[in-house]
């Protein structure tokens, strides 16, 4: 095709409210072929109701959703080209686990021959072959999870969508469940919209991240780019622990801060002197003590509490004008005296100035 | 000497058990009594059965009784499932009043459901039959069927039928091919205890009772009103057979056609997800 249409999902100021409720507000996204892309954000910020019309569930109040160019907005689910693996996987219960499987196709009327090597195929691919004539209250949340994933799959649609599929299985699982579904996304090729309340899963598996908030999203982009320069308060606070301190523009290069203190930091084109900032500055940045370099900024605070957690020590610090910044001292080699921090003592924290992000 | 728990739970569990079940033990007992008395057990006999069965007017009234509970069972399945789906996923400004007023006949004293049933046909004119006997019963086990089967619908979710939705069934295609097959445990379940019901009902029978044949539970306490005979022992340990078999199909339908789940954890709302 010449003109062919590179997105696989377009949607446009699209805009969903319950009764006085709004629920998604103003939404624009494009999301290319292929791509594996993730609606991130806590409970109620509307990713799943955006996920929801995408599947036809929910109609958009206003708004134009284009499925491979074509408006899908009043086209019922069964006629839509995507599916879904739901939260609960929604398997049936009455049918074994290659019948869950069949189901989309024989709703298409697929030749019989055709259905069982497509069947046996999905299967393959999920790594359930011998569990076919099972009945899905026989299996593991695991292997539930992937009759869902196999069920949806076998129809190839343009687009998958995955409704907090994780969610219900324990941590081990999920991390080796993460790793998997990123592989099949790239063996089948077809476009996932994960819905996610887990971050580190977003950052994990997606090739971009939008994070909603209030039912707009706040930040667009790849995981690094969300991570390393939220462009917001709500997604620096969301993403990772973020350390958030209060201060003034003072010049082009300088934040003053509470506590009196004058900061370097990389102050944004669109702030002006006089202006309320936070800097936000990741625990992972902070040098503690004796690790600050020479060309690093530093402050000082009282901490206030210490949690270890095994590959590292939290270390939350009183910045004294009710602000507080978390670090984390890693435990390697330097840190087998780690005990020696105590609520209560004096600790310099440092880090580069290019490490803390000014928010507006 | 310390509390001994174990067996004071057993001896409790015990008498608890005999006074459930004694006198209805002493019933079938009885109703194989080769003589007349109700009080001593002379030796083993089938004289009361063979006297009911003998009997035609008692015959015809058990062949009424069933033909109710059957129809009763068929006709408030069907109404009171639809009644459930509805109130479970219509989810209109209506449907928490509705909820609440489904629960009113179970707790309206029988005999009120019956004198207001009987009011109702005499005001309408409508000669008490058969018939009002059906309507009468029908109308006092949708209750049950709704609220067995809501159980079970509310415990499924309707992620399923979204599912079979978004795999291109339509909203018809989705109650066909996966909300009824996921549900007819609890359909039949709740069949099954309204036909036990209806089978042995006596009050609301009593009101809407006209000149056609007497339901057994009528016919055995107009005959009792002449002295009490062996037969209704007999009729007694017959009746509750077919309630005990309504039961126990309840058990073993769901199990025979492969489904864990039985009819009692249904019912009992022991059901899993």
């Amino acid at each position: 095709m010449a003109t062919a249409v590179s997105d696989a999902i377009t949607i446009e100021g699209v805009t969903k409210r319950f009764g006085d409720f709004t629920a998604v507000d103003q939404v624009d996204l494009a999301i290319p072929r292929g791509e594996f892309f993730s609606l991130l954000g806590p409970s109620g910020c509307g990713k799943t109701t955006t996920l929801r019309m995408l599947a036809g569930f929910e109609i958009p109040t206003e708004g134009r959703i284009l499925l491979e160019g074509e408006p899908v907005e009043n086209v019922p689910p069964y006629e839509r080209n995507v599916n879904m693996v739901f939260q609960s996987y929604a398997l049936f219960g009455h049918l074994d686990v290659a019948g869950n499987v069949a189901f989309g196709l024989k709703r298409k009327k697929r030749p019989k021959d055709e259905i069982e090597q497509r069947v046996a195929d999905a299967l393959e691919l999920v790594g359930l072959a011998d569990r076919a004539s099972d009945r899905p209250n026989r299996l593991s949340g695991g292997q539930r999870q992937r009759v869902a994933l196999a069920r949806a799959l076998v129809n190839q649609p343009s687009v998958l969508l995955l409704d907090e599929p994780l969610g219900a299985l324990d941590l081990k699982l999920r991390r080796q469940m993460q790793v998997e579904l990123k592989q099949i996304q790239r063996e089948v090729g077809i476009t996932f919209v994960y819905v996610t309340h887990d971050q580190e899963e977003a950052l994990a598996m997606s090739d971009r991240i939008a994070v909603m908030s209030g039912g707009r999203i706040a930040q667009c982009g790849p995981p690094e780019e969300i991570y390393e320069h939220p462009t917001g308060e709500f997604v620096a606070g969301f993403i990772g622990i973020s350390n958030l301190v209060e201060g003034v523009v003072e010049d082009e290069t300088t934040v003053r801060i509470g506590t009196g203190e004058r900061l370097p930091a990389p102050i944004p084109a669109d702030c002006g002197q006089g202006d309320t900032v936070q800097i936000s500055i990741r625990p992972e940045k902070i040098a503690i003590d004796d690790e600050i370099e020479d060309d690093m900024v530093s402050l000082e605070g009282t901490i206030e509490g210490r949690v270890y957690l095994g590959v590292s020590t939290q270390i939350t610090v009183g910045l004294g004008n009710g602000s507080r910044l978390v670090a984390l001292e890693q435990a390697t080699y330097r840190a087998s005296a780690d005990d020696r921090w105590e609520p209560g003592m004096k600790i310099r924290l440092g880090w580069h100035p290019e490490n803390s992000i000014v928010l507006r | 000497m310390a509390f001994d728990r174990p067996r004071f739970l057993r001896l409790y569990s015990f008498f608890v058990y005999a006074f459930l079940f004694l006198p209805i033990a002493v019933v079938v007992l009885f109703s194989f009594n080769s003589v007349k008395s109700l009080q001593s057990f002379q030796g083993f006999s089938l004289q009361w059965y063979e006297e009911f069965l003998n009997d035609s007017t008692l015959r015809e009234s058990l062949f009424v009784s069933l033909e109710i509970a059957v129809i009763t069972m068929i006709v408030s399945t069907i109404l009171g499932t639809a009644l459930a789906i509805g109130l479970v996923r219509a989810r209109t400004r209506w449907s928490p009043a509705a909820n609440v007023l489904m629960l009113i006949p179970l707790v309206t004293p029988e005999i009120v459901a019956g004198i207001s049933a009987l009011i109702i046909f005499s005001q309408l004119g409508v000669q008490l039959s058969f018939w009002t006997i059906v309507i009468a019963h029908i109308t006092f086990s949708i209750s049950y069927v709704t609220i067995v089967v809501r159980g079970r619908l509310a415990s499924m979710g309707d992620e399923i039928e979204q599912a079979a939705m978004d795999l291109g069934a339509t909203r018809f295609g989705a109650v066909r091919l996966v909300l009824f097959p996921e549900l007819w445990p609890a359909v039949v379940a709740a069949g099954l205890l309204v036909f036990a019901l209806s089978f042995d009902d006596f009050v609301i029978s009593f009101f809407t009772t006209g000149e056609d044949v007497q339901p057994l539970p009528v016919r055995i306490w107009s005959a009792i009103r002449f002295g009490v005979s062996p037969t209704i022992n007999a009729i007694g340990t017959l009746m509750m057979a077919v309630s005990i078999t309504a039961v126990i199909a309840a058990v073993l339908i769901p199990r025979m056609f492969g489904r864990k789940e039985s009819g009692i954890k249904v019912l009992t709302g022991q059901e899993g997800g």
